[in-house]
């Protein structure tokens, strides 16, 4: 059955007609074209389709897209302003921590929230930030590495 | 030469795209029209189709077409098509769970969800084999019940006596390895689109590791002219030799889109990647090592019983290339390697990272511990005795250019801290260190009877530079490579470069990106053509500047005649020298990989390798007494890598390629109940994440005397091929327990620990 829908993501209004049963995922992708967000396993355990809830990390697969009614919605589409990227995503590209991509935009997400959330992590608190996300490709290691870096933009940041 | 782009650790060209989203999959392409394809797959292991109704889907609104055996040509299909076993969809007889048996086309997925779920399939039930000793006792099923049995593909190498060394020499080890199906787990699924033009071409745009290849045989498969097929690449979300020989749901959704007249998508949802995307092929090895008191490994003797699952695929190819890597890892004179692949009724295997030769090492560097152990002599002294230096000809026919594993065993067990470990006191604490060598191709491989590579690159006068090769890149960085190779060579930036790759429309014939080969093969291509575009250049400018081509030198992009202090821009030269004198500035680069004499390829065996690559890792390891947990906690990998063209995605390539390789040792195996896999997710089949992984040291270790560019070889696979052994030997010194089948799960460990007790 379809309802209205009032949706904020990346700062536009979306008023959709959506079938209540649908995730937030598959709206982004096929209702708004926001494709930046992937589906790796549809079933909340892989992180790929991490975006923000009014500032908290959801998996999108695991949400309806009704339960975001009248809540901002942050992908990474809306990340980087004007063409310059957040911190968290020049410490992904400086550091290496990308190779096929896919679990990217996910991965960045996540970070973002936990830096949101304590700016000054523990990499044991990294660790554990990061578990949901699952990457075949790199081993994590510059992924850590990049989490760290990100963290000392963001605090070169807000000293300026 | 000093160089300014090779060997940077510059970011991937691909990077901004990827970490904001821009970047386009397959999986996110969208065109009008697009209608889901879904697969009806069977549940039953074994069992031939007695009848299919497919009346009530296609009654179902919202279906557009549905097919099963009838609908698409008969032919068979593999890999070696003169070994070819698989239907498109099945007609007669259903070989594993998962197999193909009819299709839906319709305009969304609850649509053909529900079709599928609406196709009532007969079945008649027939006795399923799963395990491959069984499947090789006589009266055993057979899964083809065309063949005589289901051994399927045998090899035999045989170089110096075996039998007569085993009877000579001082010392023999011996025992049986067994290893099991591990899953690619590409965070992007496999999956497609097909769609017919006006001219009768097929498009497909899919995530292929391989287009040129993967075009032909849906031309095959199809029974339609090469000509009018092709193939498009996007943005690949992994591949690990998952993607490198075509799946059938190629075929399905061409045919479905003939039928609809449009085009047609089909992805694997997650659980069909674990139970139909193909596996690792399990090993079961028995192993002979014998050498003699000074340490001299003289005699090495393989038995191999690989697990084909229900279809040929990469198996014999796996087998083959395993009998190489077998024979050079150690200038060994008496070799024996027996092989046969046996079909089970159960998902097939592929190609995955490595080909067979992380199986293979696991058997034989743990093995070579168990040696050094019964003959009282430190592992690392025995590898080092042993180390594989002959910089010519082994006692197989390997010809070594460039090897460097004496200084990364050297490396490697420095960094780790060897002896001082070995000699540490036991404080209760159950720790061990171990290392493993290994050696692999860096440079593909001869075995098509040929190996090849061409790039175009063209100079625009708006200021860029494209680069058209088919280095496909899954996410390995071989754009990056390839642009860095071009940049070096043509004098320009890294941003100057723009790398196209995706279309077999556009690229040259190329046999793909496997085999760690695009750095080696269509590195050197690219390289060529940078060298005829930069001689291109060259001339244009003398004209321009009226000098010697001699005397034109090209740096950072900029251009000057040699000895003058004016120094031009390199693209205004070059708009200059289109727009106003008409002379176009490109340049064609072949590589063609020059076969040893007397090649042939039933005879070719380990002179099928342009290029190896050596190396060694160390790891030390903790076990927990509690749990049985084996916790790695420091890896060092020593690799080499001819020249480094990015320190950066080298090192990345050996981190990621450690992590599967932590993930094939401890942790990952698909579990089947009567060839029903129980652990289709990632919460059940569980791959390392961030929190599994240790401290990892990369040492790239440079050597000379490779053939390819800049002198660099491949490093996509070879940082997976050690890890399983090094960690087994680890465990060995940490608890003295010597495990020989892999995963080596926590019940193993506690249930070992609770018999030494």
């Amino acid at each position: 059955m379809k309802q209205e829908l009032l949706i904020t993501v990346n700062g536009d209004e979306h008023h959709l007609l959506v079938d209540t049963r649908r995730t937030l995922l598959d709206v982004l992708r096929d209702d708004l074209g926001l494709t930046g967000t992937k589906n790796g396993c549809g079933a909340g355990e892989c992180g790929a389709c991490t975006v923000l809830l009014d500032g908290e990390p959801v998996n999108s697969c695991l949400t309806l897209a009704h339960e975001a009614a009248g809540r901002d919605v942050l992908t990474i589409e809306g990340l980087s302003s004007g063409g310059v990227l957040h911190p968290v995503q020049q410490a992904f590209v400086s550091q290496g921590a990308i190779q096929c991509g896919f679990c990217t935009p996910g991965m960045v997400m996540t970070t973002k929230a936990l830096l949101d959330r304590n700016p000054d992590p523990t990499r044991e608190e990294i660790l554990a930030g990061l578990r949901g996300n699952l990457c075949r490709c790199t081993g994590y290691v510059k992924i850590v590495e990049a989490v760290e870096v990100a963290q000392c933009l963001l605090a070169e940041e807000e000293l300026v | 030469m000093s160089t300014c782009i090779i060997g940077k650790g510059l970011p991937r060209v691909d990077a901004v795209p990827k970490v904001t989203g821009a970047a386009q999959y397959t999986v996110d392409l969208k065109m009008p029209g697009l209608l889901v394809g879904k697969i009806l797959r069977s549940p039953h292991a074994h069992a031939r189709i007695k009848s299919i109704d497919t009346s009530a889907a296609e009654q179902l609104k919202g279906v557009l077409a549905v097919i099963t055996a009838k609908d698409v040509p008969d032919g068979l299909f593999s890999f070696y098509q003169w070994l070819a076993d698989k239907n498109i969809l099945c007609g007669e007889t259903v070989r594993y769970i998962g197999d193909e048996v009819a299709a839906v086309a319709a305009v969304d997925d609850d649509t053909a969800e529900e079709a599928v779920s609406l196709i009532k399939v007969d079945y008649e039930l027939l006795p399923a084999v799963f395990d491959v000793h069984a499947a090789l006792e006589p009266g055993a099923p057979l899964v083809h019940d065309d063949k005589e049995s289901n051994s399927t593909w045998s090899v035999e190498r045989l170089f110096g006596d075996p039998d007569k060394a085993l009877a000579e020499c001082d010392f023999v080890v011996e025992g049986t390895y067994v290893t099991h199906a591990q899953a690619h787990t590409c965070l992007e699924t496999s999956n497609c689109i097909a769609k017919w033009d006006e001219k009768d071409r097929l498009t497909i745009w899919t995530n292929a590791q391989a287009p040129h290849t993967q075009r032909q045989e849906v031309a095959r498969i199809l029974g339609i002219p090469r000509r009018n097929v092709r193939v498009i690449n996007s943005y690949m979300g992994g591949g690990f030799g998952s993607k490198l020989v075509m799946d059938v749901k190629l075929p399905i959704a061409s045919v479905l889109s003939r039928l609809t007249g449009r085009p047609v998508r089909i992805v694997n949802t997650r659980s069909e990647e674990f139970t139909t995307g193909k596996t690792r092929y399990p090993y079961t090895m028995s192993l002979k090592t014998g050498a003699m008191k000074d340490g001299r490994i003289v005699v090495r003797d393989l038995t191999v019983i690989g697990d084909a699952g229900a279809y040929h695929d990469k198996g014999p190819a796996t087998i083959n290339f395993s009998s190489m890597m077998f024979g050079t890892l150690y200038d060994v004179p008496n070799i024996r390697f027996q092989a046969q692949m046996v079909y089970t009724n159960k998902e097939m295997g592929t190609a995955f990272r490595g080909f067979g030769n992380p199986q293979l090492t696991f058997a034989t560097e743990s093995q070579l511990d168990e040696l050094a152990h019964k003959m009282g002599i430190d592992p690392l002294d025995l590898r080092l005795r042993n180390s594989n230096c002959s910089m010519g000809t082994t006692s197989c026919g390997a010809e070594i250019c460039g090897c460097a594993m004496t200084e990364c065993m050297e490396a490697a067990s420095e960094a780790i801290e060897w002896s001082q470990k070995k000699a540490r006191p036991s404080d209760g604490t159950l720790r061990g260190v171990g290392l493993a060598n290994m050696v692999h191709t860096g440079g593909g491989g001869r075995f098509y009877g040929y190996n090849s590579a061409e790039a175009f690159i063209k100079l625009s006068d708006e200021g860029t530079v494209t680069l058209i090769t088919s280095a496909l890149d899954m996410g390995q960085g071989s754009h990056t490579t390839m642009a860095q190779i071009a940049a070096e060579e043509l004098g320009v930036s890294l941003s100057d470069i723009n790398v196209l790759s995706h279309d077999t429309e556009l690229t040259p014939y190329d046999l793909g990106s496997w085999g760690s080969r695009a750095t080696f093969m269509d590195g050197n291509a690219v390289q060529a053509a940078a060298r005829d575009a930069r001689a291109a250049l060259a001339e244009a400018a003398a004209e321009m500047l009226e000098a010697d081509p001699a005397d034109i030198v090209i740096e950072e992009s900029k251009v000057w005649v040699k000895g003058s202090s004016e120094k031009h821009d390199l693209f205004e030269i070059v708009d200059h020298a289109v727009n106003a004198h008409g002379i176009p500035i490109s340049g064609t680069g072949q590589f063609v990989d020059k076969l040893p004499e007397g090649y042939t390829i039933p005879t070719a065996f380990a002179k099928n390798i342009p290029c190896f690559s050596f190396g060694t890792q160390a790891v030390e390891v903790e076990v927990d007494p509690e749990t049985g947990q084996v916790r790695v906690l420091r890896v060092v990998a020593a690799h080499e890598t001819g020249t480094t063209i990015n320190q950066t995605m080298s090192e990345g390539q050996i981190e990621g390629s450690i992590a599967q390789g932590i993930g094939f040792a401890l942790m990952e195996r698909l579990v089947r109940q009567e060839g029903k896999v129980q652990n289709d997710r990632f919460l059940d089949y569980k791959i390392p994440n961030i929190g599994d992984m240790p401290e990892i040291e990369t040492i790239l270790v440079e050597s000379v005397g490779t053939k390819g560019p800049f002198g660099a070889k491949g490093i996509g696979e070879p940082g997976l091929v050690p890890t399983a052994p090094a960690i087994a030997n680890a465990v060995f010194d940490a608890i003295g327990v010597r495990f020989h089948e892999l995963p080596i799960t926590r019940d193993m460990v506690l249930e070992a620990l609770k018999e030494t007790r």
